[in-house]
Formats: C-alpha cells, structure tokens, sequence
C-alpha cells in the first residue's frame, strides 16, 4: 500500500461530482427497469385484455383462420400436462430434499446430488426438449402429453429438491432433538414433525417450480408438440400431439391471421395471470402457514 | 432466495440422552426401524434419480450425435456453412470447362455440409449484446437497492424486478416481435442509418460481406440481443444485490471514514465482491446463451455470419427450434443433436464456474 | 400434507370431469405441407360435420416434417408437395405406400411494396437473381424493363423464404433452377436449400408473416396465402412468354396432360414450366401419402375412414377447393386416383371406399 491515502483529497470536487453523476445514474437504472416492466407489462395486459372475451374460454380452435374460435383445449391442456408434471416432480423432488437436508452430513452421494442439481437447473429447456424427444417420442412413436409432461418435470425436479432442502434446513435443529428425544424415528421426525413444520415454504418452492414451468414453451415443442383437438382417448396407449398454451400462443403469434394473432395475446395475458395466481397463492400460503 | 447457513448439526449426545429416560419405554419395534429403512432407501434412490438424469442426458446427447462426430470432428465448430440439402453443381474438367455427356451436363452431387460456426457465433454475439445492456443495468440497480433505497423502496423495487423475472420468455417474444422489432423496422434502426450510414467507417453496419444493403427489418441480431437483455436483466440484479449485501460494513465504513465519496466507496464494494458480481454476470449470460423461444421470433433465423448488428441471425437454440422436427436425413438429425450438445456443455460450463464464483464471493472468500 | 392430499384430489376430479364423454371416435393424425393446409383444414371441417364421429387432425408442420412423420409412422398419413424422392422410398424398407395428388396449387411471388398498386411482372430468372442476392433494389434495370411504366422505390429487397423442410420450396426452387444456371449450381434445388440472403419464417404462414412486416420484402407462398391475406402477388411469364397470375384457371391449365405421367400407386408429376398461352408457370400437385397396408392404425373403422376421406376429398371435396383458389383435379386425373384409391389393405382384408 503507498503513503498516500486512497481516497486522496485534493480533486475532491471532481470526485464529488462523479460520486453525483454516479448516484444518480444508479436511480436512472432503476427506474429504467421498472420502466421497461411497465412497458412491457402495459402493452401485454393492455392488448390482450382488448382481445380477451368469453369465448377464448369456452370454445375450441374452428381451423377457420378468420374465425380461430378460442383456446379452451390448449388451456385445459396446459392443466393436465402441468398436474401429470407435478404427479412425476413433487414425491422426487421433496425425496431429493429430505434426502439432503435430513440424511446428508457428509456422505459422498448428497454433495454429488446437490452439485448436480445445481447444474440441472441451468440446463436449457431446449435440449430437455431434445432428451424427451430421443427418449420417449421416438420409442413411443409419437409425440405425447406424457412425454411433454416428463419433460416439464425434469425440469421441476431440481428447483422442487434444492429449495426444499433449503427450506427444511431451516426447521431448528431443536425440533429434531426434542422428537428423537421423545422416541420417535426418524421416519416419523420427518414426516410429522419437520416437515410441517416448514409446509409453507416448501409449498413456495413447489410452486416456484410450477410458476416456472407454466410458461416453457421449448421442452413442448418436441414432445408434445400441440394439436388443435383435446381428447384423452386411449390416452395410454396411443399416444398424439397433445395442446398446451404456450404453443399454441407460438402457432398463432408467428402467423399472418390477424384474428390468430390477437389470440395469441389473449392467451399470454392469461398465461400471465395463471403464473401471477401462482404467485399470489404462494405469498398467502406463506402468510397462512406464518400463523 | 438467499443462502443461510446450515444449522449446527445434532450433538452427539442427544441420540444417547434419548435412550436412556423416556425411550427405553418406547424402543423402536420392528415395524418403525423398516419404514426409517425404506424412507432412506427411498431418498437415496431418488438421490440416484437425480444422477441418472444427468447421465442420461449426457449419454442421449453424445450417442445420438455420434455418427456427426465421426463424420466431421472439430471441424464442426469451424464450419460455416449450414446447408441440410445437396447441392447439384456441374462437373468441371481439369481446365474448369463443363463437361457434357450426350448431351447433357453431367452434375456431381455436393452433399450436405454442417458447420456450426454462424450458429455458434450468433448465441455468442446474442448474448454479448445482451450483457452489454443487462451488465450496466443491473448493476446499477443493485448498487441502488443496498446503498441508495429505504426498505419501503427496497422491498417493492426488488418484488418488481423479480416479477419481470416471472414473465414467460414466450411474452418476451410476442412483445418483442410485435412491440420492439417494429419500433427498431421503422425508428430506431433508419435513424442509425441516417446518422451512421454516411460515414465509411461504418460501411460494415450497413452493408453484408456481398457489399448488398442489409435491409433494416427490426427482426435481427440486435433486437435479438436487446430481448435477451430485458431478461436477464432480473437474475443478475437479483444475485448482485445478494452479492453486494454480504460485503462486511466494515469495508464500507473503513472507506468513508478514509475520506471516500459515496461512489469511491462503491467502487470499493464493487472490488471486494468482483468474483461474486463476474459469477453473476456468467449466470446471466448462460441464460441468455440458453434462451429459445423470445430470440426464435425476433432474430431473424438466417444461419448467416455478419458483424453487423441489424443483419438477421441465427444462434443455437433457435436453430434447434426451427429445424429439429424436421430433419429427416439421419445426418442432419445428429447434427442437430450435436448442436444441442456443444449448447449444453456451453451451459453447463457457465454455470459451474458461475456458482462457484458467486458462493466463493457472498461468502467473502476472494480478496483482492 | 392434507393440504397436498385435497389438492391431488381436486386433480384427479378435473381430469375426470375432463375425460368423461368417451365415445366410439375415430381419431386420425396427418400431418405435412402447409402448402394445401388451409383447404385440408376445410376438408377436415366439412367431413367431421358429415360424420361427427371421425376426428381427423392436420398439422401443417411442412412437406420435410410430414413425409418424416411417416416414414416414422408417427401419422396415419402425410402431405407433401415434394413428392418421395428414391432415398426416402428406400427409408421405407420395402413397406409400398399410396402417393396420390390431392389438389393442385400455385407458388407465388408475394412482396410488400406500399405505394406500388399494380401487379409487377417477374420471370424465373429475375426470381432467380432477386433470391441468389444479385438484384438487391426494387427500382433495378431489371425489375423495371419488365414493369415499364410503374414507379418502383428505391427499396432494398428482403427476401422472404421458408426455415423448414418445405415442398413449397422443392416446387420453387426447381422452377427458377431451371431459368437460371447460377442459381442452380450456387444455391440448388430441394426441400431445404441455404439462402444466401433474406429473413426466414416457419411454414406458409411464417413466410406471409414475414413479408406482412416487412416493406420491400418478396417470397414465394401458396396462392391461398396471398388472397387470404390480402397481399399483392406478381405475374410470371409462362412457357409462351406470356405474364399469367395464378388463379384457379390459369393452374389447372398446367394439369392438361398430366394424367398420363400419373402411374402406379406412387403418382407424381411436376407441373411446372408446362406449356400454354394462359397456363400458370408455377404450378404443382399437392400429394397424400399413406401406406398401403393401414395395418398400422387403431382398427378397421379407422383405416375405412381413412380411405373414405381421401375418397371424399379427391371427389366431393374439389368444390372447396375451387372456392379457396386451389385447382381442382380434372376428369381424368380424378379417375385415375380414384382407382389408385382402390389398393389399400388392413391386415390383409381389403378397404376400399364405401359410399356412406
């Protein structure tokens, strides 16, 4: 370190003036992003409400591109391959995360297990899309509302398990010792004691991953594809194409049928409002499970 | 969420404290020591789920783009022409005359060639573009949310820029493709072009390697890059904010009582926690690198190498999802897939540095 | 955990309140060229309105993605305006498969010129250099000699072309390979050929889309597209050296003698450059194609619906053709599908088309 002070005195007036420039630039930044939040968030809610109307959710695709008709069967769509989703990511997810907040200490398997979820998380929805392709369209011969659901809850999984270790971590250690201490087994400190005892928040994270989940559009894309008609017909054994919002929204935007493309908006707008639900249902369970 | 620290674990005590008074009523029956045995199985086994999904993506990727590693090797990177069909060119003698067959000209067929270099480049430049937006952006918000804002600004700043984090890329793309690219077609980009255009140093903006006019449609590499921007934007906030809220105040309060300005004491912070913020940065840009579908519907989808911003382009998630329902030639398929691994190896090699550089810097482990 | 138990509850009561009417359906999958897609949309409209029991799906994926389809037996049947070439009947390991012309269609150079309010004329080699990037200015020499008289801006052109596997694209690049040398030996023919220069779209509609947004933009569509849309389209130079637009009459034409070239139970016949005064010079069949032995679908009801569709479409469905601009098939042409019609099997009993 030299003699003199770091932060040297003699322009200090410069300096001052930088140090405003500075401050202020970091509010400017700040608002500049609420700016383009509002911009954004305006233009979407404000054209997709004008688009919005009754029969985008009562009706299904006509096939007349001037009369599309609604996106009934892509919504309903987007529910059953998000429940089958959770079906699949919610029990191995929160197994993950007992397995790492209760198990661990200092086994080999749980630093593995934690590093690699880590890493599965930054993996893009695109190539989940091309491992559900490889591993279950071409086997099964088609594309499928299983196959998009997997892949939907290979993606869940990380975010299900590493949040849930995080938030079970949390539950005081004293819970733990007081439910050994009065004979319980570990099976049963888990189940009755810890796990309650950090409901909601793990409930936060799994809805989280439903939020996040909601709104992919790439892992459907070579699974499920999408398809105009809903039908569960021998859903198991002969698997289609089976519709979801998002890529109905991605047929309808990157068309030239104006009447298509002012569903596509609609349909963003209540995609956005099912993510904003689960938003909104997390920070009440949050609230609920405080009392 | 925010990193706590796990809490101490159980003493060894305890366990035997247990035993001693109110247990030896209830020793464990048989019953209760096989579900305790079957839960652990059951965790662990899906603690080798978690593994296996790893491998088995690893295992699809490099097996099904096998027979394009044979076939082209590190040449694939370098490659920069992408063309799934054959060519038909004339045959040409030694002295470069046609040569003619009864009559008619005799063609040789110029197979397919892969080279993932314009779609490589394209995700590189993408997110290149996206930093430079987000980078500054970011910081500067951070830098506001843990030094400038009281809590009753803090909190719904930060529940803000973390429901920008919520949209679904899919509304980034509509509105980028209706909103933005428009805004660039019609304002943004002739405006460059009347103040930039005349000048000759500039020649490389508006024109492609043909020396043709690039023709400004709003749908390319920048509004691109621009989109990606606006997206990453929350996460890097996000862990920068987390990242700068851990610098000890001691180094802040050290700086100022030397005499420092509110932004040399800034940049103080920002030296301290310098790996934590880069981690940050690397994380944003892996998630722009990954990005499908807001860049497929703005980037203009031209597998074409330009250094020009306004040019249509092409990265390689959005190839993925334009050609991979396709592709029927088996080489074209592997080669996607190809693609798909040097994109997810690119991904996965971001985040890990990126994760570690940011818990080592929250945690305070680097020093200058 | 009882919260997760109601939860999980109120799931499975939804998707059986989802699930419930299950009737006797016939669910049958095609997919493949968006080239004819707006009349198979019909076509699939109008015949579920006849028999609401068959439920027949049609993605206009491209010609590339549907003749993958089936060769992956992923779909009861493709579209594709590229007709199977010899390595993909060989994909095929033996299996024969019915590949019969559905209706005929027209290419069309579509642009985006406002201000520009008559119909330009083209040639296949002005396409040629205006998509090899030769020709980048709406007001070129070139453009104009063959316009005199209109006022062409100073425009930079953007072509317009398509991303995927398109038959679209096998129809055009063959037409304008076949004007021009130099477009055939630097960007070729095919399904899915590198475009030295332009904006890509996904399918028919993402190439309309692209032009819609785009001023002094030009790409090459189906003729629905371009009425549907309401965007202008050109005029090109026949066989005669006439300019015809394409039109329902104009492409027929291009079908006069096609009959003939039609044989065997893989018909195909490329109906480009063909000669006549008022014949459209970018005409082309749009095929279906199924395997012989339906062996593949669900059941018997299902491989007789098939095949009555396609009975139903070729015949009774050319009227809905001529109403969205497609070509209907003539006389002969339709007699010999017909009988084309007549080779499918299921499990060895044979299923021809029924009247119902």
């Amino acid at each position: 370190m030299s003699d003199t002070p770091p932060f040297s005195t003699s322009k200090l007036w410069q300096a001052k003036i930088v140090s405003s420039v500075a401050f202020s630039l970091c509010v400017a930044c700040s608002a500049f992003i609420i700016f383009l939040l509002a911009l954004i968030t305006g233009y979407l809610g404000y054209i997709g409400f004008s688009s919005l109307s009754l029969d985008f959710f009562t009706k299904d695709p006509t096939g007349d591109v001037f009369n599309p008709g609604g996106m009934r069967h892509a919504i309903l769509g987007t529910l059953v391959l998000l429940s089958m989703a959770s079906l699949v990511a919610i029990p191995t997810g929160m197994a993950v995360g007992v397995y790492l907040s209760e198990y661990a200490e200092r086994s080999w398997l749980a630093s593995v297990t934690r590093f690699v979820c880590d890493v599965l998380a930054g993996v893009p929805s695109i190539v989940v899309g091309v491992l559900g392709y490889e591993l279950l369209v071409v086997p099964m011969g088609n594309f499928s509302a299983f196959a998009g659901s997997l892949a939907l809850a290979f993606i869940m999984v990380p975010i299900v398990a590493r949040t849930t270790e995080e938030m079970l971590r949390l539950v005081p250690n004293s819970y733990r010792e007081a439910s050994i201490a009065l004979g319980a087994t570990k099976a049963v400190t888990i189940f009755k004691v810890v796990i309650p005892a950090a409901t909601g928040p793990v409930i936060t994270g799994i809805m989280l991953a439903l939020a996040r989940v909601a709104g992919e559009t790439a892992p459907l894309l070579f699974t499920a594809l999408g398809a105009r008609l809903l039908s569960f017909n021998n859903f198991f054994s002969d698997p289609q194409p089976f519709p979801s919002l998002t890529a109905q929204i991605y047929k309808y935007a990157t068309g030239p049928y104006a009447a298509e493309k002012q569903l596509a908006w609609a349909g963003i707008l209540v995609l956005i409002g099912l993510i904003f639900v689960i938003n909104v249902l997390i920070r009440l369970v949050v609230a609920r499970s405080k009392r | 969420m925010t990193n706590q620290p796990a809490q101490e674990q159980p003493s060894p005590d305890s366990d035997q404290a247990a035993d001693t008074s109110v247990a030896l009523r209830h020793r464990p029956s048989v019953f209760s020591k096989l579900v305790d045995q079957s839960l652990l199985t059951v965790c662990r086994f899906s603690a080798c789920v978690v593994l296996l999904m790893l491998g088995a993506l690893l295992f699809v990727l490099v097996k099904s783009s096998w027979p394009a590693i044979q076939q082209f090797g590190g040449s694939f990177i370098i490659g920069t022409t992408w063309r799934p069909n054959p060519l038909e060119q004339p045959a040409r003698d030694a002295a470069g005359k046609i040569i003619f067959e009864d009559g008619e000209m005799v063609t040789k067929t110029v197979p397919p060639e892969f080279g993932a270099l314009p779609v490589v480049y394209g995700t590189l430049l993408s997110s290149a573009i996206a930093l430079v937006f987000a980078v500054p952006l970011s910081l500067g918000c951070a830098l506001f949310l843990v030094r400038i804002a009281p809590w009753w600004i803090e909190k719904p700043v930060s529940f803000l820029v973390e429901f920008l984090a919520a949209i679904p890329s899919i509304a980034f793309g509509l509105w980028g493709l209706f909103i933005l690219a428009p805004f660039l077609q019609e304002y943004a980009e002739p405006w460059a072009k009347t103040l930039l255009g005349g000048l000759g140093v500039f020649n490389w903006m508006f024109t492609d390697s043909a020396n043709r006019p690039i023709s400004l449609t709003g749908r390319d590499m920048l509004c691109g890059g621009l989109i990606l921007g606006i997206m990453i934007v929350p996460i890097i906030t996000a862990i920068s904010r987390d990242v700068l809220r851990a610098v000890p105040r001691h180094q802040i309060e050290g700086s100022l009582a030397l005499g420092a300005t509110w932004w040399q004491s800034c940049v103080e912070m920002l030296k301290y926690a310098k790996a934590g913020l880069f981690g940050a940065v690397m994380l944003g840009f892996a998630r722009a690198a990954g990005e499908t579908m807001a860049v497929t519907m703005v980037i203009g989808n031209n597998n074409q190498i330009s250094p020009s911003p306004f040019a249509p382009a092409q990265t390689m998630a959005s190839l993925l999802a334009n050609e991979f329902a396709e592709a029927a030639d088996p080489l074209h398929q592997s080669a996607l897939k190809l693609v798909a691994l040097v994109l997810l190896v690119m991904s996965l090699f971001l985040n890990i540095i990126a994760r570690y550089l940011v818990v080592g810097g929250a945690s305070g482990k680097s020093r200058e | 955990m009882k919260m997760m138990s109601k939860l999980a509850l109120l799931a499975f009561a939804g998707l059986g309140l989802v699930a419930s009417p299950v009737q006797a359906e016939t669910r049958l999958s095609g997919a493949g060229a968006s080239f004819p897609a707006p009349l198979y949309a019909k076509w699939v409209a109008q015949f579920q309105e006849k028999f609401p029991t068959i439920k027949i799906d049609y993605q206009g994926t491209g010609s590339g993605a549907g003749i993958k389809a089936i060769i992956d037996k992923t779909v009861s049947f493709a579209g594709s305006d590229a007709p199977l070439s010899k390595k993909q009947i060989e994909a095929l390991n033996g299996a024969a498969v019915v590949q019969f012309p559905s209706t005929i269609g027209a290419v069309v150079p579509v642009y985006n010129l406002p201000g520009v309010s008559t119909d330009l004329n083209f040639t296949g080699e002005l396409l040629a250099d205006i998509f090899a990037g030769k020709i980048t200015s709406w007001d070129d020499a070139k453009i104009a000699e063959l316009n005199p008289g209109v006022t062409l801006p100073a425009t930079t052109i953007t072509p317009a072309w398509r991303t995927d596997g398109s038959g679209t694209t096998f129809v055009f690049t063959n037409y304008i390979a076949s004007h021009s040398e130099s477009f055939k030996e630097s960007v070729g023919m095919g399904t899915s050929v590198k475009w030295p220069t332009g904006q890509g779209g996904k399918g028919n509609p993402g190439v309309t889309a692209v032009v819609q947004a785009t001023a002094g933009a030009i790409g090459y569509v189906e003729l629905n597209y371009a009425t549907q849309n309401k965007l202008s389209f050109g005029a090109v130079r026949n066989n005669a050296g006439k300019f015809v637009k394409a039109s329902t009459d104009s492409i027929s034409l291009a079908a006069t003698s096609a009959a003939e070239e039609l044989t065997g139970p893989v018909m195909a016949s490329p109906l480009w450059n063909r000669e006549g005064e008022a014949t459209y010079p970018i005409a082309a069949f749009t095929y279906l194609i199924a395997y012989q032995d339906l062996s593949s679908l669900n059941s018997k009801e299902d491989a007789q619906a098939l095949v009555d569709f396609f009975q139903w479409a070729v015949t009774e469905g050319q009227a809905t053709g001529v109403s969205m601009d497609y070509g209907p098939l003539a006389a002969d042409v339709q007699a010999k599908v017909v009988a084309n019609l007549q080779s499918f099997t299921y499990k060895g009993e044979a299923v021809k088309p029924a009247a119902r």
